[in-house]
């Protein structure tokens, strides 16, 4: 073994005080970083899986806004920014169709509604997905069908989730049961809108959770009209000169003085008794706007492939002027994506004020141990060791304790990892059922992570040594003819 | 032939606020294969004369030259060099590795060095060493596990594990009873007949001084005489002996001291 690694694990043996500080705190990093990277590993993964497979797919279009856009809307700070829909629909989706790796497609309206039965005052609340069947349930098939049916094209049906409607039992004593009648109540710019739809079917999702339960699923069209996105919403009224001159009447002799407005009434009372006599027109319902969706949703063969695409058609929506935006997952996963960001800063942060306590207590340690070796040091550097050598030793002696302990912390946390997997650790909440991708707590240990930790750890005890070896250089060779 | 050559050297410590001259103008000049006595009492300036020659401190002036290498010019790198290649070390208090065993510090040196011995050649060196101290029953020991006097033949196999041509020993016998340290230093003289190496040493033990074939007797910073190969020998060592009688036996006095004065 070399002279340096001898020396550096004899040290090690001979300060087991020092070591052992040094150690622990080393192997706590490392049982803190493990556990705590599995952790947040398996909630990334978890939430990753979920939405890409039951909501979000790998790539998400949208139209562009001011605010942050995801699956759910516009997240804006008054929350009633209207969801704006994907300009040249078609061609977005034939060029999204065209992206190589790009597998299925769907479109999404997304919108609110409040739904209660037809004779009750009961009430509850939904956020609806708006699809075209088809397409959907090939692009997201994780449903499994408890009661009931999936959506079928050109249905005015509605699908829950079982989780929303035990909730909604327990929190307000009702919820709906299959193929109740459900008045949907939308509110958009356009207004108040009201659709009657039943409840055809009740299923589950893939990694079902509280978080996600209260989405419901609707035909397209439904969505529409209840969002608004209705034919001829936005088309102007044409106006005649005089009929303006009436709307901004202020007066009643404005309104009823003039003999052309007396006139005027007398040929329109004749026309509707005209009509009356007539046989009376169906009248005119909200027509859907075919062509208005929100989203479109992609999967992809793989990850590469979809931020590939994802760039592709950033650069492709540039140069057409078309006003749409691709983007990931999380972007379409919006404030759940960004809740585990939130946590793996807060973890982050956490663990580098841990490693600035580490540094400091390994860097006192590791003064004091120069300082009772500045004889040893001396001697060596009288023998003919240059500094290098001294630097050397030093690190060898960190990097051989780093090592050491770095094993027996990685141990230690499939240890504790192993004890958290036997404890069945319950998710509590709809939250931490996204998280843990379940209802169970299932830790998955990524070697990239395992090695990432491990690294992270020695960098801290080199980081630790830097200073302390820095005095052991200052040490004079004069030192070794000096008696303790 | 000389091989150590001191001239004009001066030594000042800063103490506080005033300053200490440790060593004033000191020239002498030692030749090789001498066995070279320092001598002189407390604060004499013993150990720092050791020091500048041993290249581990510099003079405040003068120039200090070892086998033709003028020490001042050097930078730190050079000097731990000619440390390692010129110079080996008896320390008063050993200063033995205390994780590694007799063989391993004896072998120490020889792994600093760029120079990469046979490995054969290298083990018999270490062995014969170590038979010639008489550790041979001991070389697996730790230095805890050792006497003083086994620790300083350690330490001398060791200073010589390089083939130095000057070793230095800085009271090697100071910290040993004196049976112990008559033997060291028989051992030393032993070495320096068989391996014709220049042993310098400082002591303030008249007894020992008898030993040497060149002998510097210093008294406060000063050179105040400089004898070699017998003449005024007998004068010089009962000059020393009857000085000890005055001061009193002090082993350790002139490390207790501070150490710019001694």
């Amino acid at each position: 073994m070399p002279v340096l690694l001898r020396i550096a694990f004899r040290n090690l043996l001979e300060h087991k005080a020092k070591s052992l500080i040094i150690g622990v705190l080393l192997a706590l990093g490392v049982v803190i970083l493990v556990v705590g990277n599995s952790f947040m590993d398996t909630a990334a993964k978890g939430v990753k899986d979920t939405f890409i497979g039951n909501y979000t797919g790998d790539i998400f279009v949208s139209g562009k806004a001011k605010s942050p856009i995801s699956l759910f809307g516009v997240q804006s700070m008054g929350g009633m920014d209207a969801t704006p829909v994907i300009p040249d629909y078609d061609k977005v989706l034939a060029r999204l169709q065209s992206e190589p790796g790009v597998r299925l497609t769907t479109g999404q309206v997304t919108g609110y509604a409040l739904f209660s039965p037809k004779d009750s005052d009961n009430q509850g609340f939904a956020m609806l997905f708006g699809v075209d069947p088809t397409s959907y349930y090939k692009t997201f098939n994780g449903f499994t069908v408890l009661q009931g049916k999936l959506l079928q094209p050109g249905d005015d049906g509605i699908v829950m989730t079982q989780s929303y409607l035990d909730r909604m039992k327990k929190d307000q004593s009702w919820a709906p049961k299959l193929g109740d009648t459900l008045l949907l109540t939308g509110m958009s710019q356009a207004g108040f809108k009201i659709r009657a739809v039943t409840l055809d079917g009740i299923v589950r999702t893939r990694n079902d959770s509280d978080a996600t339960s209260f989405i419901s699923w609707v035909n397209v069209d439904t969505a529409r009209i209840l969002q608004g996105l209705t034919l001829g919403s936005d088309e102007e009224t044409p106006v005649t000169p005089a009929q303006k001159a009436l709307l901004s009447a202020t007066d009643e002799d404005a309104l009823f003085g003039a003999p052309t407005v007396i006139e005027s009434s007398k040929k329109t009372l004749a026309a509707e008794v005209a009509k009356v006599e007539k046989p009376a027109a169906p009248r005119p319902v909200s027509i859907a706007d075919e062509g208005a969706w929100n989203f479109l949703l992609a999967r992809s063969a793989s990850e590469a492939a979809a931020r590939s695409a994802i760039a592709d058609l950033n650069l492709y929506f540039a140069k057409e002027g078309i006003d749409a935006q691709a983007a990931d997952w999380k972007t379409a996963a919006g404030p759940f994506a960004k809740s585990i960001d939130v946590i793996r800063i807060v973890f982050n942060v956490a663990i580098i004020i841990v490693a600035i306590v580490a540094v400091i207590i390994m860097m006192n340690t590791l003064v004091i141990s120069v300082i009772e070796r500045t004889g040893e040091i001396g001697t060596m550097r009288a023998l003919g060791a240059q500094k290098g050598f001294v630097r050397k030793m030093f690190l060898t002696e960190t990097l051989a304790i780093a090592v050491v302990f770095g094993l027996i912390g990685l141990l230690l946390s499939f240890g504790v990892i192993g004890i958290i997997q036997a404890a069945h650790i319950k998710a509590g909440n709809g939250f931490l059922q996204i998280l843990f991708a379940g209802d169970v707590l299932k830790l998955a240990v990524k070697p990239v992570s395992v090695a990432m930790s491990l690294v992270l750890v020695a960098l801290v005890a080199v980081l630790a040594h830097l200073y302390p070896v820095s005095l052991a250089l200052k040490v004079e060779p004069v030192r070794a003819m000096q008696t303790e | 032939m000389t091989i150590v050559e001191l001239r004009d050297v001066r030594k000042v410590y800063p103490l506080g606020k005033v300053e200490v001259e440790a060593v004033k103008s000191v020239s002498f000049g030692l030749e090789k294969g001498d066995f070279v006595s320092i001598a002189g009492p407390s604060g004499s300036g013993k150990t720092t004369i050791l020091n500048m020659i041993g290249c581990v401190d510099r003079p405040t002036s003068g120039s200090v030259v070892i086998n033709d290498h003028a020490t001042k010019d050097l930078k730190d790198k050079e000097l731990t060099t000619l440390r390692h290649e010129t110079l080996g070390f008896i320390f008063q208090s050993f200063n033995l590795i205390p994780v590694l065993d007799v063989r391993e510090n004896i072998e120490f040196p020889l792994l600093l060095g760029r120079e990469r011995v046979p490995k054969k050649e290298k083990a018999q060196w270490i062995d014969y060493l170590i038979e010639e101290v008489g550790l041979s029953q001991w070389r697996d020991h730790k230095p805890n596990e050792l006497s003083g006097g086994q620790r300083q033949r350690v330490a001398i196999a060791r200073a010589l594990v390089t083939k130095p041509e000057i070793v230095l020993a800085d009271e090697p016998t100071a910290n040993l009873d004196s049976s112990t340290g008559e033997q060291i230093l028989e051992l030393m003289k032993k070495i320096n007949r068989e391996m014709e190496t220049t042993f310098i040493f400082s002591t303030h033990d008249a007894k020992i001084v008898g030993l040497a074939d060149h002998v510097i007797r210093l008294r406060d910073g000063a050179v105040i005489e400089n004898v070699r190969n017998g003449k005024n020998m007998a004068a010089t060592v009962s000059d020393l002996m009857e000085n000890s009688v005055h001061e009193g036996p002090s082993a350790t006095s002139s490390q207790s001291a501070p150490k710019a004065g001694s």
